[in-house]
């Protein structure tokens, strides 16, 4: 499953765009978070890899502006276990193993879109980084 | 010899003493001979414990000649004193800095102090004194560099070197206040993302955080201090270090003792002294610190089974930026490592901001290092005080706090027409109008200029002029802080509202202006 984060502006806040795209190529989306009010908003959305780059090419014929979120890495030689960031993580992608150290689970991570324990960490051990590998070819990050 | 279970248990109540074991005692001496021998039985806190709750404090007494402790938490009030050795020609430093970080020069020509809090003028807030100890300790180069004045002795005016801890003649770790013995659990209650030496805070109890180590702290395992002092030989930053005393802000009686210690960081390891950077608080130094405690007594095999569940320590509110912050009850250590605890019937998720996993290893090496016989105990030369009050600054000033400028809010409800609000602002002469529902609870805002444009627009409704999202203030918070609310986001009046988000009044930017004779 492949993650992509759609931004709509105020004007398409109130279009069906994602369910259009949903009806149209027959695709699921699971919607991992949504920050919506009258201004526009943010949506990160799972997708199945191998529909990724139609899904994202209808997204963006229809105006509005895709991109893929970086994922959330750990440097395991900076962690020290503290343990600060376990509790600010909203999808509990972070936990405490029985020896008390700390793990982190990549697939529940929802990425840059949330970020909410990199700056809590005292160690400076988790970073935003960029995809890698799978797709990221064909230009993805680049804002439509 | 057999010690009998009735005979203990009327000793532990205290209503007899000369039953039984009561005055059976091993001296610290005989322990460091068992230790030279390889005999002696060192048990982690942990381990401790567990053998306490399956065989007895008797049989523990028995078996157990010492138990090892362990914490590895940020803590601040940590530094290092450094000699430098002398140039040529030499100077007698006036303003010096390694890596950036202004270190002070509290002694004579060459003689330094990195406090862990100092922060790099290049990278605050990310670099700072602790990073620079942590680097130095690690063998890493670091750059110096320093001004001065120039003397008839001392002539050179700058001096600029790079150095590693090879090229330094002490570098001792001098640590003022290290292993408190319970922390504070913070939470914030206000409608914003705080950021404090307890971490990042998430509004609306949405998390909490908590410091230390419960059950495997030092000092939790010897609370009346009977083998603790001056010349107690430690763990310290992965190297052996001393007590010299009590900590700064030692409060024994409320069971928040502290701990004063030196050791000699050239020989101690990165592991157990990492910098840390907390974001818009500063920088800190974890430290990695253990103390053997030797199970002198039956008491002391009694007092080193304490439970994380019979440590308490008070849920405090961080967003109330006062000495004394309002509390939400109390919660034991075991509820804290649990995950969550819970707040006015809600259950609130909390972590720790001191590795509990690192403080484990602190007490694994030390007991490690006693059975090797490369590390023997000390008696202290004269034990932690029992009876120090901890007291507040003494304060010939008094500052300005929310509710001494705050007047009374002119309201309206949000289906009045703007009309009728633009005449109240009229006769009123005012720029805030705070809009509420029936009860008095906070709804929105709306200034002049909102009901200028919408009449000029020939808006009617005052839901589409008004703002929702109301930053605000309350009464107890000092006006200091307030005012740099109305900065941050460049607005000029904070309705004040109470924990319901009642109004009861307003400040605005002239009030603070006033008293604090600044225009923010
Ligand atoms: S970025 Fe967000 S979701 Fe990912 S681990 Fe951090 S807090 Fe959890
Ligand atoms: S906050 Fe940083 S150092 Fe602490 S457990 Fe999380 S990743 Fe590790």
């Amino acid at each position: 499953m492949g993650r992509i984060l759609i931004r709509v502006n105020e004007e398409q806040v109130s279009e069906p765009i994602a369910s259009q795209v949903i009806i149209e190529y027959k695709v699921p989306m699971v919607i991992l978070s949504a920050h919506i009010n009258s201004k526009g908003g943010e949506i990160l959305v799972e997708i199945p890899d191998d529909t990724e780059d139609k899904i994202v090419e209808a997204l963006r014929k229809r105006g509005v502006t895709v991109s893929v979120p970086k994922s959330i890495e750990v440097d395991s030689e900076k962690c020290f276990s503290c343990g600060s960031c376990v509790a600010l993580c909203p999808v509990e992608a972070i936990s405490l193993t029985s020896d008390s150290s700390v793990q982190f689970d990549k697939e529940k991570c929802l990425g840059s879109t949330c970020s909410i324990c990199v700056d809590a960490c005292p160690a400076r051990a988790i970073k935003a980084v960029k995809p890698n590998g799978n797709g990221s070819q064909n230009n993805r990050e680049k804002k439509s | 010899m057999i010690y009998s279970r009735s005979a203990f248990s009327i000793c532990i109540k205290g209503k007899a003493t000369t039953l039984s074991n009561e005055g059976k005692t091993r001296t610290v001496e005989e322990i460091n001979a068992k230790i030279r021998k390889g005999d002696a039985q060192v048990l982690t806190a942990e381990e401790m414990k567990k053998l306490v709750e399956s065989s007895g404090v008797e049989v523990a007494f028995k078996e157990v000649d010492v138990v090892t402790t362990g914490t590895f938490g940020a803590m601040c009030s940590s530094g290092a004193v450094i000699n430098l050795g002398h140039s040529d020609p030499p100077i007698k430093i006036d303003h010096a800095w390694i890596n950036d970080v202004e270190v002070c020069h509290p002694g004579a020509a060459v003689d330094i102090f990195i406090g862990a809090t100092n922060m790099s003028e290049k990278q605050p807030f990310e670099y700072g004194g602790g990073h620079v100890i942590g680097d130095l300790v690690a063998g890493k180069e670091v750059e110096l560099r320093a001004t001065a004045y120039g003397t008839d002795c001392y002539p050179r005016t700058q001096v600029k070197t790079t150095l590693t801890k090879d090229d330094l003649n002490q570098f001792c770790l001098l640590n003022f206040r290290n292993g408190y013995q319970r922390y504070n659990c913070a939470v914030n209650s206000s409608d914003e993302t705080i950021y404090t030496y307890m971490s990042k805070l998430l509004p609306r109890f949405r998390n909490a955080t908590y410091s230390g180590a419960g059950e495997l702290n030092p000092l939790m395992n010897d609370p009346d201090y009977e083998t603790m002092g001056m010349g107690t030989r430690i763990f310290l930053g992965g190297g052996q270090g001393y007590i010299i005393g009590e900590g700064t802000q030692h409060s024994p009686k409320n069971l928040s003792g502290t701990l004063m210690v030196k050791g000699d960081a050239k020989k101690m390891t990165p592991e157990y002294l990492q910098g840390a950077a907390f974001t818009k608080y500063g920088t800190s130094l974890y430290v990695g610190l253990g103390v053997p405690i030797p199970i002198l007594n039956m008491g002391l095999a009694k007092k080193t089974a304490i439970r994380d569940s019979e440590i308490f320590t008070d849920i405090v509110d961080y967003s109330v930026p006062r000495r004394d912050r309002p509390k939400f009850g109390q919660v034991s250590y075991k509820e804290l490592k649990s995950g969550s605890i819970t707040i006015n019937g809600k259950k609130v998720r909390v972590s720790s901001l001191s590795s509990l996993k690192m403080a484990k290893k602190v007490s694994q090496t030390l007991k490690s290092w006693i059975e090797e016989g490369t590390f023997t105990l000390t008696s202290p030369v004269e034990r932690l005080p029992t009876s120090t009050v901890f007291k507040s600054m003494r304060q010939t000033e008094e500052i300005p706090f929310v509710v001494s400028v705050m007047h009374p809010a002119v309201t309206c409800t949000e289906d009045e027409e703007i009309r009728a609000i633009a005449e109240r602002i009229v006769t009123k002469s005012v720029n805030h109008i705070v809009v509420v529902d029936a009860t008095g609870k906070l709804r929105g805002i709306v200034t002049s200029w909102d009901i200028t444009r919408a009449m000029a627009e020939g808006k009617k409704a005052l839901s589409d002029i008004e703002s929702r999202n109301v930053i605000t203030a309350k009464p107890d918070e000092p006006l200091e802080v307030a005012s740099k609310r109305l900065a941050q986001h460049n607005i000029s009046a904070l309705p004040v509202v109470d924990i319901e988000r009642k109004v009861l009044g307003i400040v605005t930017s002239e009030d603070v202006a006033k008293l604090l004779g600044r225009r923010y």
